[in-house]
Order: structure tokens, then C-alpha cells, then sequence
């Protein structure tokens, strides 16, 4: 008779596990096409807004006074890079909030702390599909939103934004672990992720360049990752200019975030877990 | 004991279910302070984010803040204000029917001799009060950093106000038919028709400013005929208002949606209701 020994999983097991956690989403979301649509959708009707309000109010002269305002004159290019940043935030944050809410309510979270396959596993599984998600609709969203508003969208160093994109796209993993853990201990959370998203989207500089902000907010703006990421996409892209001038030093701030926010994130993650295991609240919601 | 049959029906029986139910819907609000407060918040920020992107079009960009002309700020403000108010009584009803048939209590609702408009009604009325405020601070807020707001023809106004609201609960009942019929579908949907309502009915900026062919479809939209008729109202019709007809057929087209939409969209959610409960499918979902 064969036995199984069971004991702690290899690194084979958890990303077999992981991948098939990735797997699990994509299988789902496939099922509805009309919200993939929606993800495409979405970015360029936000970016839209600002756009048709700015040039109702500056009439004649819009372009010359965004340019003035944020360094560029692009200002559809400008207000697209920005939404497209803010969807991929927003899926990677709200992926790792809302499956945490969901296992909360349908009663499974206590379930899957009993497995083998620690939480960290699963979350990494849902960062790597959050930003799978991320990127195949904030790309579309951008080349069709430049299609729509008549701007040319491979202007500028695409391989530098890319890059930016990339790097920024793992200290947003520290980033969605704390959301995770606000999840977790403030439990009816959904209007608490709404805004906190926003926040991100406000500091990040979604449609606007973060000097617009007073000293201390924009001081609290360069904490998060994600506007390091935006404004490098934009400087790449649009010539708006690197927080320090150039490209390696903005890229070396995201790559200290990437080594950082990670731990951070999963420390505080954790220690939430622990104290919620230890004071039988992983079950309540 | 027995109950008397006046207590149970009649006008003063559907207040009183009216009045219980919107009291279930405000106890159950005010049990989550968090999500109240947070709401509350969002709005404010998103509202910050917008005028900030408004500002980077204008010369002197945030310097300039609180300078605006009054007529950028009223469109801005009023069109936000209505904006509030329409995305709240078009999709509460829906979600909250939704919300009943996931957790199982949609077919107990129907099988109680309760008035089932009034339980629909409820829905949004605690959330309508709840926007009242809400759009008063935001609209200070958003007034202090454009610029001075326009304030002419309240009566008339509000009565706009008003029939664009009764229309817009008109389809809000329609979508809750909606709702029962494609369930989960619902929810895309109805992301579909707000930003779809974002563009085509112009809440942040004048219809000038969408191509003509976009014009042509908002002036097949009644609400679109709400929102300029609203804010051209309050705006005490400045140059080039109201954009899509002339105030008098605008008043005329609004009242005709605020008078005729409710029933119709009543009318359609008995209908799949019926449906719904011949087939034994009001609580699947």
C-alpha cells in the first residue's frame, strides 16, 4: 500500500499550486466576457472625462495650459496613461481584497487556513492573475483609447514604460497584502476598498502630475509605488520629467519598493492572520 | 386577535409599510459606520480628483483654484449634483433585489402581503436623503475650489430635479426587471449604462464638447434633456444654454419622463415578476 506523507509543501508544490489558483480565476472571469469588455471600457471613458471637461473650460487655449500645468500638451495620451495605471491598481487591489471578503462570507476562509497551502501561496497565485488581468486590459485600453482620441500611442520610449510598468507591478503586491489585511480585520469592507483605491488613484496622480499637490500630501504620494510607476510610464512616453531627473534613478526608487514593499506587506498581512487565528476571528465576517 | 382588513390595506397601510421598510434599510445603514463614513469620503475624493484634473486645463492650473467663471463651476457642480442622484435611483433598486435573492429572502418578501412598490420605494429613499447630503458638501467643496456657484430659477430647478429623479426611478424599476431576468449579468450591465450615461447625458462637461454624432444620440435620451435643463435652470441660461433644444420642449420632454417612466418601468418589473414566479426562479441566482 502506498502511503502519503504529508508535511510542509516544496517550492514545486506551492507554484503548482499557485498556478493553478491563477488558473481557477482565468477559467472564471472567461465566463464573463462582458466584464473583460468592461476593463477594456472603463479606463477610457475615465479618461475621457477630465478630457472633455478641460477642454470645454479651456477652450482655445486647453493644450497650452495643460502643457504649462503638466509638461506636456498630449493631454489625452496624458489622462489615458493615468487611467490605465489606475486600472491596473485597481485590479490588483481589489483582487486580493475581494477574495479574501469572499471566502469571509460564503464561510470557506477557516477551510483553506487548515490546508497545506499556506494563504501566502494562494495570494502570490491571485497577484500573478491580478496582474495578468491588469496588463491585458490596461494595454487594449490604452492603444484603443489613443485610436479613439487620434493620438499616436507608440510615441516616445515604449520600452521604458514597459519596464516601469513591469517593475511596478510587484511592490503593488506589498501594496495589495496590506489591503488584504485591512480586509481581513475590518471586515465589511467593500466601501473601505472603494475609497481606499481612490486614494491610491488620487495620490498616484491619476489625472493630474503629483506637484499639483500640497507639500505633505505629495510628500505622502512619493510612499506609494504605484506613482513612481505612473509618472515613469508618462516621463518615458511623454517627456514629462523624472522625479530625479533621470530614468535609472526613478527606476532604482521603484526596484527599492520591489524588494521592500513585498516584506512589508506581507509582514503586516501575517501578523493580521495570526492575531485573527489566535482570537477565533478568521471565521466570523 | 384578530386584524383588522383597513389596517392592511389602503393608502395609510402603504406609508406605514413604506415607512417600516425605508426604517429596516437606515438600521441596517447606520450598523456600519465604517462603510457610511467611507462613502461619504470617496465621494470626496473622487470629487477632488475631478476638479484637480479640471484645474491642469486652466491657466495658472491649481493657483487659479476658486477663480473659475461661475458658469464652469455650475456646470460642473450641478451636473455632478445630478449625477449623484441619477447613478442612486437608477441602480439601488437593482442591486438591492439582487441582494434579497442572494441571500435567499426574495421569495419570503413575495409571499408577505406587504406592498411590493413600497419595498422597491425603500430601497432608495434612505440612500436619496443620505445623497442630499453628501451633494450639499460636495458641492461647497467643489464650488470653494472653482469657483463661485450660479444660483437662478430654484423653483423651476427643483422641479426639473424632481422629474428627472421619478424618471430615473422609472428605470431603475426597469433594470430591477432586468436584474431578475439575466442575475449575475446585472451588475455588468449596469456598469455598461453608467458610463454609458456618463458620456452620452454630459454630467461634468457641456454636450459642445462630444462630436455631433454623439450629440444626435443624447438628444434620443430624455435624461440628457434632464441634465442641461437643470443646470441651464440654475445657471439662469447663460449664452449657447440649453444645448440640446430650447428650455420650454426640454421642460416638456422631462416631465413627460418623469410622469410616464415610473409606471412604464413599474408596469415591466410586475411583468417579470410574474415570470419569474411562474418559472420558480425568483430565488435562483
Amino acid at each position: 500500500m502506498n502511503t502519503t506523507l504529508v508535511g510542509r509543501p516544496t517550492f514545486a508544490q506551492n507554484l503548482s499550486a499557485a498556478l493553478a489558483e491563477v488558473r481557477l480565476r482565468i477559467l472564471n472571469i472567461s465566463r464573463y466576457p462582458g466584464q473583460l469588455m468592461m476593463d477594456i471600457l472603463i479606463p477610457i471613458i475615465f479618461a475621457a472625462m477630465p478630457m472633455l471637461m478641460g477642454r470645454a473650460s479651456g477652450g482655445a487655449d486647453a493644450a497650452a495650459n495643460f502643457q504649462a500645468n503638466t509638461g506636456t500638451a498630449n493631454y489625452a495620451a496624458y489622462l489615458l496613461i493615468g487611467a490605465s495605471a489606475f486600472s491596473i491598481v485597481l485590479t490588483s487591489l481589489g483582487i486580493t481584497a475581494n477574495w479574501l471578503r469572499f471566502e469571509q462570507e460564503t464561510g470557506t476562509l477557516e477551510a483553506i487556513y487548515l490546508t497545506p497551502t499556506s494563504s501566502a501561496t494562494l495570494a502570490a497565485g491571485g497577484a500573478l492573475y491580478s496582474f495578468i488581468r491588469g496588463l491585458t486590459s490596461a494595454i487594449p485600453a490604452y492603444l484603443l483609447g489613443c485610436l479613439v482620441f487620434g493620438v499616436n500611442p507608440l510615441e516616445g520610449n515604449i520600452l521604458l514604460a514597459l519596464a516601469f510598468v513591469l517593475a511596478g507591478l510587484i511592490p503593488l503586491f506589498g501594496v495589495s497584502l496590506l489591503f488584504g489585511a485591512v480586509v481581513l480585520r475590518v471586515k465589511e469592507s467593500n466601501s473601505l476598498v472603494n475609497l481606499m483605491q481612490w486614494v491610491v488613484g488620487f495620490l498616484m496622480g491619476l489625472f493630474f502630475p503629483v506637484a499639483a499637490l500640497p507639500p505633505f500630501v505629495k510628500a505622502v504620494a512619493l510612499l506609494f509605488p504605484p506613482t513612481w510607476m505612473t509618472n515613469g510610464v508618462r516621463s518615458a512616453l511623454l517627456g514629462v520629467g523624472f522625479f530625479f531627473g533621470e530614468w535609472y534613478l526613478d527606476m532604482a526608487v521603484l526596484w527599492a519598493f520591489t524588494f521592500f514593499a513585498p516584506l512589508a506587506g506581507y509582514r503586516l498581512f501575517h501578523r493580521v492572520e495570526q492575531g485573527l487565528q489566535r482570537n477565533e476571528g478568521l471565521g466570523q465576517f | 386577535m384578530t386584524t383588522d382588513q383597513a389596517t392592511l390595506t389602503g393608502f395609510s397601510a402603504w406609508l406605514d409599510s413604506l415607512w417600516a421598510m425605508s426604517r429596516k434599510e437606515l438600521t441596517i445603514m447606520a450598523r456600519y459606520p465604517v462603510e457610511f463614513v467611507a462613502s461619504f469620503a470617496q465621494v470626496f475624493i473622487i470629487t477632488l480628483a475631478l476638479t484637480l484634473a479640471g484645474l491642469m486645463f486652466a491657466r495658472g492650473g491649481v493657483q487659479q483654484a476658486g477663480n473659475a467663471g461661475s458658469s464652469t463651476a455650475g456646470l460642473v457642480v450641478y451636473g455632478f449634483i445630478l449625477f449623484m442622484f441619477l447613478s442612486d435611483t437608477l441602480w439601488t433598486i437593482g442591486y438591492n433585489v439582487r441582494r434579497e435573492q442572494k441571500q435567499g429572502t426574495l421569495e419570503q418578501l413575495y409571499l408577505s402581503p406587504a406592498s411590493k412598490f413600497a419595498s422597491l420605494l425603500s430601497r432608495v429613499t434612505v440612500t436619496l436623503t443620505w445623497t442630499s447630503l453628501m451633494s450639499v458638501g460636495a458641492a461647497a467643496m467643489m464650488s470653494a475650489m472653482i469657483g463661485r456657484l450660479p444660483f437662478e430659477n430654484l423653483p423651476l430647478g427643483i422641479f426639473i430635479l424632481i422629474m428627472a429623479l421619478s424618471g430615473t426611478f422609472g428605470v431603475g424599476f426597469a433594470f430591477a426587471a432586468i436584474t431578475l431576468r439575466i442575475k449575475e449579468a446585472g451588475q455588468t450591465l449596469a456598469n455598461v449604462i453608467q458610463f454609458a450615461f456618463m458620456v452620452v447625458c454630459a454630467p461634468f462637461f457641456p454636450f459642445s464638447a462630444l462630436p455631433g454624432w454623439m450629440q444626435n444620440i443624447s438628444r434620443a435620451v430624455p435624461l440628457a434633456y434632464g441634465v442641461d435643463a437643470f443646470r441651464s435652470t440654475l445657471m439662469g441660461y447663460p449664452r449657447g444654454f440649453p444645448e440640446l433644444a430650447p428650455i420650454g420642449v426640454e421642460v416638456v420632454v422631462v416631465t413627460i419622463f418623469g410622469l410616464a417612466m415610473p409606471l412604464l418601468g413599474y408596469w415591466l418589473y410586475r411583468r417579470e415578476e410574474d415570470v419569474a414566479r411562474r418559472k420558480g426562479s425568483l430565488s435562483e441566482y
